[in-house]
């Protein structure tokens, strides 16, 4: 327990960080905010959020955070910077159990989860540009070989006999939980998988 | 000394997130400008830093033994990348070798001599002080030598397969021939020993024939507990690379559980300890409808029976037993009485007893049946750590010869190795309990003759060490009981690796480690650290030159890059200054042993040249061993005692350089050094990779596929009958399941690195614990629950999982030992295979239960 809590403090540290200076990260170039499991779409989500931040509060994991004034109309609503804490997918979903108004509703197994959808950087990644054997995505995703596969594909001519080992998201069983991003070994000058609007909606 | 490993850890999460919230991932990684660079994407790099030099070297890590190019700029490393022109990885690469540019650079590095005054702070985070070297040194070898000389017995020294070739050379020199001590042995006994002592017992020569670019030619891999895609990633990308240019080649996943290699294979699971009758199973297949390679088998086998119902090595006292001193006992047998022994193994009862389906057990002996396939076998650790891993070794190699599929281009049985120097160190130096270099054992004369001559001793110097020392196991069993003084490791994380740790370090009732004077050359502080009375700093990967040996034979040699921090020291200098100290006034006959062993590179108080003088000094001395004609009266007993050791023949230190790595033998030809793919095979011209000096030198031209297997007793190895026997323990009421032990491609072994490389930490930060949904539901276990796994032996916490990297059957868990927030060998048996003394770390019983 004692472990647990400093777990918290240290993460609120982090959090309060993020929230002073990496407005960047929660706010991709086309806008998009990666929002708590539960959202339905950001319209609905914005119609009802009260920014009381009872999910805030809920999250054992402190992978929600209040967005900050740079997100205009939004601020003050939940947000996640998956690059720094992702989602982990509780099983029984404090955040949704947690949030009064209903922004947050109908998860009941992960995955239900839609909050997004993760979208490989193909030059970023060391695994496709490079060959590197990475994956990490692929491993770390908690629907691994479902909602993120492993393609095994023939490098093109001169590049030895090794093959490519390809992570490949599919649009239709992704989370958006961003559990791939937070692992992802390239960090710089953005992580090479990140999460955009859902490609699919339930 | 404050900050603490799991403090370190956690401080760093913390820190990863403030740094990568603030868009500047590059500024965590240690207080040195080089930590940038590495982690970025595809085109990525900062363009502005431009190598100033670049050296060749090899990964730390694992025993695939990736060639890797450093860059240097301003003295500290700026990149790391895939060498193109290292054979082994063409310029492949995974992660953990991608991100070795950090590796050097994280704040907690060891950089001064720590010593510990109160023998009551060890296993906590305080209590070491620094030192200098001065006292630090002064005070190992006077332990040591008191300890030497009141009773060798109780010192000891634990190597490494990570500890390069010369420095292991210069320890095993001194180790045997100084202290005229076997009390030395290597990790490699957790890794390695099974499939060591079942090279020696088939073909009286330790390592593969074959060699990775085999794997383009295979149409059929068979992985046995081999968990490729995690533990040997950049061969695993080759092997998929050979599937993915020909749809007809198969591979075969056999298993206790299935995991990311299972993947796009045909996985058969099998009961814990049944590989050994699914292997009897193809020979019985074989044999019993002929379909085995008369030709191979007229002119290259011979037959053996063994010892059986060895019985498990439960008791401290168990070495001692008739049974082990005739476990090696064979009897000459006939392919007939094979053929009678192996009956029992039916399709029917195997699939029975093993839960793989009949069917497919068919499958799999067809596949060696067929003369036209060219088939790969890979194993690891649950072939090794096995309480009967030397024969499992030994069932691989029936299949493989009796179907005559061995030592052939594309097809062959080949070992892998977890360490990158577990071969070229741990084994072919003679850091093992029973060993001398070059594959020379302590109990056989004429090996004690050759080795007296290679290092100029008197005759019958050795005879003194001609029992075989205590393997690393009875060290610890007898640590903890109290038996030792002194003992010293390098390279080596013993108190998170070792099975039992509950016992060995001091949790239960035996607290011998606490009273002995333990020393630890070390660059981070690890656990072990917090066992040692003393903390030596060391010089790590390219801080110093060095050499590593990998899995397929080739020898490669690593440039020093950058120096040392602070006042690390490499391993072979730190070595002679104890040596020194310790043999100070010691004769070898009239001579001062000292210089006698050592002058050759020392001098006064330090060595006599630089490192890559000093490293070639001592590799030229290393190989004469394999190259008895370098030396008269060496080369007269290598004729005269018919040893062939030009079987592993090495080449001078440079051509490993110009090469970026051989294969060994190398044999001179036409004034080149050239390497030797295939052992035993003489098919071709040595130019194309053939072992065509060899075979002409001690072999016979002209039978079965042109091979010859020279190093043999009557140039045949035996196919030897080894039954099926239990595990040693098995799930009951109170430890209902088998906990499976290993390792998870982000992070390497014991962690005391890779958890130190912040982005490679942050790929897998914590270890979990692979439960099956069926079995998590009936326990009350949700995915993100904390556990208690409790043994028979000890017990320990972790977080389960239901996720599917890992996916055992119902039954069965698993968990990597990485983490040193879950020591998960507090909970691991310290039983070990009779003949190899390797530890099982594959089939503890244990119970489950909700944190
Ligand atoms: S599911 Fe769990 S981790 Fe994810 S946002 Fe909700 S409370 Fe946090
Ligand atoms: S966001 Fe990533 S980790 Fe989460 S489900 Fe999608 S692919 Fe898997
Ligand atoms: S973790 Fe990042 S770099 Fe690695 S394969 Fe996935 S997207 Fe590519
Ligand atoms: S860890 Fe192994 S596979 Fe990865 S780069 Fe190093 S040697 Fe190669």
């Amino acid at each position: 327990m004692a472990e647990k809590e400093g777990f918290r403090a240290a993460a609120f540290a982090a959090a309060g960080i993020i929230g002073l200076q990496s407005v960047y990260n929660l706010i991709a170039d086309n806008g998009f905010l990666l929002r708590p499991p539960g959202i339905q779409s950001e319209e609905d989500f914005l119609s009802r959020c009260t920014s009381c931040g009872k999910c805030i509060e809920a999250c054992p994991y402190v992978a929600i955070q209040a967005a900050t004034w740079q997100a205009g109309i939004a601020a003050g609503t939940p947000v996640i910077d998956a690059a720094s804490q992702a989602c982990q997918l509780c099983h029984d979903f404090p955040c949704v159990a947690a949030c009064p108004t209903g922004a947050l509703r109908d998860v009941s197994k992960r995955e239900d989860v839609r909050m997004g959808t993760a979208v490989i950087d193909e030059e970023l990644c060391i695994a496709i540009s490079k060959s590197i054997r990475c994956e990490v995505c692929y491993r770390s995703c908690p629907l691994i070989g479902e909602a993120i596969t492993c393609e095994y594909r023939v490098p093109e001519a001169g590049n030895r006999g090794f093959a490519i080992f390809a992570p490949v998201v599919d649009a239709e069983k992704c989370t958006g939980c961003g559990i791939c991003v937070q692992r992802c070994y390239v960090r710089q000058p953005t992580t090479a998988i990140r999460i955009e609007e859902a490609q699919r909606n339930q | 000394m404050e900050l603490t490993r799991r403090n370190f850890v956690k401080s760093t999460a913390v820190a990863m997130a403030t740094a990568a919230a603030a868009g500047t991932a590059v500024s965590f990684a240690g207080c040195s400008p080089s930590s940038g660079g590495t982690n970025t994407g595809g085109g990525g790099g900062d363009s502005s830093m431009v190598a100033d030099q670049t050296y060749t070297a090899v990964c730390r890590y694992c025993g695939v033994g990736c060639g890797v190019l450093v860059g240097v700029k301003d003295g500290v490393i700026i990149s790391v990348e895939g060498d193109p022109e290292n054979q082994s990885n063409l310029g492949a690469l995974c992660i953990k070798g991608q991100s070795l540019a950090q590796l050097l650079y994280a704040d907690d590095r060891l950089t001064v001599p720590l010593i510990r005054d109160d023998k009551s702070t060890k296993g906590t985070d305080g209590g070491l002080r620094e030192a200098t070297w001065e006292e630090a040194l002064d005070l190992v070898a006077e332990k040591l030598k008191a300890t030497w000389q009141t009773d060798k017995t109780r010192m000891a020294f634990w190597a490494s397969g990570q500890l390069p070739i010369t420095d292991g050379y210069v320890l095993a020199k001194f180790w045997k021939a100084g202290l005229l001590s076997n009390n030395i042995d290597p990790n490699a006994r957790l890794c390695m020993a099974s499939a060591v002592v079942a090279f020696m017992n088939v073909f009286s020569t330790d390592e593969p024939a074959n060699c990775y670019a085999d794997i383009d030619e295979a149409d059929v891999f068979i992985t046995w507990g081999a968990n490729m895609y995690e533990a040997h990633p950049v061969l695993y990308q080759r092997l998929v690379g050979r599937k993915n240019t020909d749809t007809n080649v198969k591979h075969y996943d056999l298993g206790t559980i299935k995991t990311r290699t299972s993947e796009g294979a045909k996985t058969l699971i099998f009961n814990p300890g049944t590989d050994i009758a699914i292997a009897n199973c193809i020979c019985n297949y074989l044999v019993a409808n002929q379909l085995y390679d008369e030709a191979f088998v007229s002119d290259h086998l011979k037959f053996q029976t063994g010892m059986t119902d060895l019985g498990n090595a439960f008791e401290d006292g168990y070495d001692g037993t008739d049974v082990i001193k005739n476990s090696g006992t064979t009897a000459e047998s006939s392919l007939e009485e094979f053929a009678s022994l192996v009956a029992p193994y039916t399709f029917e009862y195997t699939a029975e007893l093993s839960g793989v389906a009949a069917a497919d057990l068919e499958e799999l002996a067809k596949l060696f049946a067929d003369k036209s396939l060219k088939i790969m076998s890979f194993w690891t650790m649950g072939v090794n750590q096995h309480n009967r891993g030397t024969w499992m070794n030994h069932c691989i190699y029936n299949a493989h010869l009796l179907a005559g599929k061995y030592a052939q281009p594309g097809c062959g049985a080949f070992s892998l190795t977890g360490q990158p120097t577990a071969c070229g160190t741990a084994r072919e130096v003679g850091t093992f309990s029973h060993r001398l270099p070059a594959d020379l054992v302590v109990a056989n004369e004429a090996h004690r003759r050759y080795t007296e001559a290679v290092w100029d001793l008197p005759e019958g110097y050795l005879d003194e060490i001609q029992a075989n020392g205590p393997h690393t196991v009875k060290i610890f069993r007898d640590m903890s009981s109290g038996k030792y003084d002194f003992f010293w490791s390098t390279c080596n994380n013993w108190a998170v690796s070792m099975p039992n740790l509950t016992r060995f370090l001091g949790k239960g009732d035996k607290k011998g480690i606490i009273d002995t004077f333990v020393v630890v050359n070390e660059v981070y502080p690890t656990l072990s650290c917090q066992y040692a009375d003393v903390v030596l700093p060391a010089a790590m990967w390219v801080e110093r030159e060095g050499q590593f040996g990998n899995a397929e034979r080739r020898t490669s040699v690593f440039e020093k890059a950058v120096d040392p921090p602070g006042e690390a020291k490499w391993d072979m200098w730190i070595i002679l200054q104890v040596a020194r100290r310790v043999l100070d006034g010691a004769k070898i006959g009239e001579e001062d042993a000292f210089s006698k062993l050592f002058g050759f590179i020392w001098e006064g108080d330090d060595f006599k040249a630089d490192a890559r003088e000093t490293c070639k000094a001592v590799w030229e001395e290393y190989r004469i061993f394999s190259n008895p004609s370098m030396k008269a009266s060496v080369e007269a007993l290598n004729t005269e005692s018919k040893l062939k050791m030009e079987a592993k023949q090495l080449a001078p230190y440079d051509e490993y350089l110009t090469n970026h790595g051989l294969l060994w033998p190398v044999r001179e030809v036409d004034g080149k050094w050239l390497g030797t793919s295939w052992r035993f095979n003489a098919g071709g011209p040595q130019e194309a990779g053939y072992d065509a000096v060899g075979v002409e030198t001690y072999g016979e031209a002209g039978k079965a596929g042109d091979l010859s297997f020279y190093k043999t007793a009557g140039m045949k190895p035996a196919v030897c009958f080894r039954p099926y026997e239990p595990p040693a323990l098995s799930p009951d009421d109170e430890y209902p399941f088998w906990f499976v032990t290993g390792r998870l491609l982000e992070q390497w072994h014991t962690g005391s690195n890779t958890t130190r490389i912040p982005d490679l930490n942050n790929t897998l930060p914590e270890a979990l614990l692979y439960i099956n949904d069926a079995d998590a539901s009936a326990l009350g276990i949700a995915s993100g629950d904390n556990v208690r796994v409790t043994s028979q032996y000890g017990t320990f916490e972790i977080k389960a999982t239901t996720d599917k990297r890992v996916e055992p059957p119902a039954g069965r868990v698993f968990a990597p030992f990485f983490s040193t927030d879950n020591l998960i060998n507090l909970a691991v048996e310290d039983i070990y295979c009779p003949l190899s003394k390797e530890p099982d770390y594959k089939k503890t019983p244990v119970k489950i239960e909700k944190a």
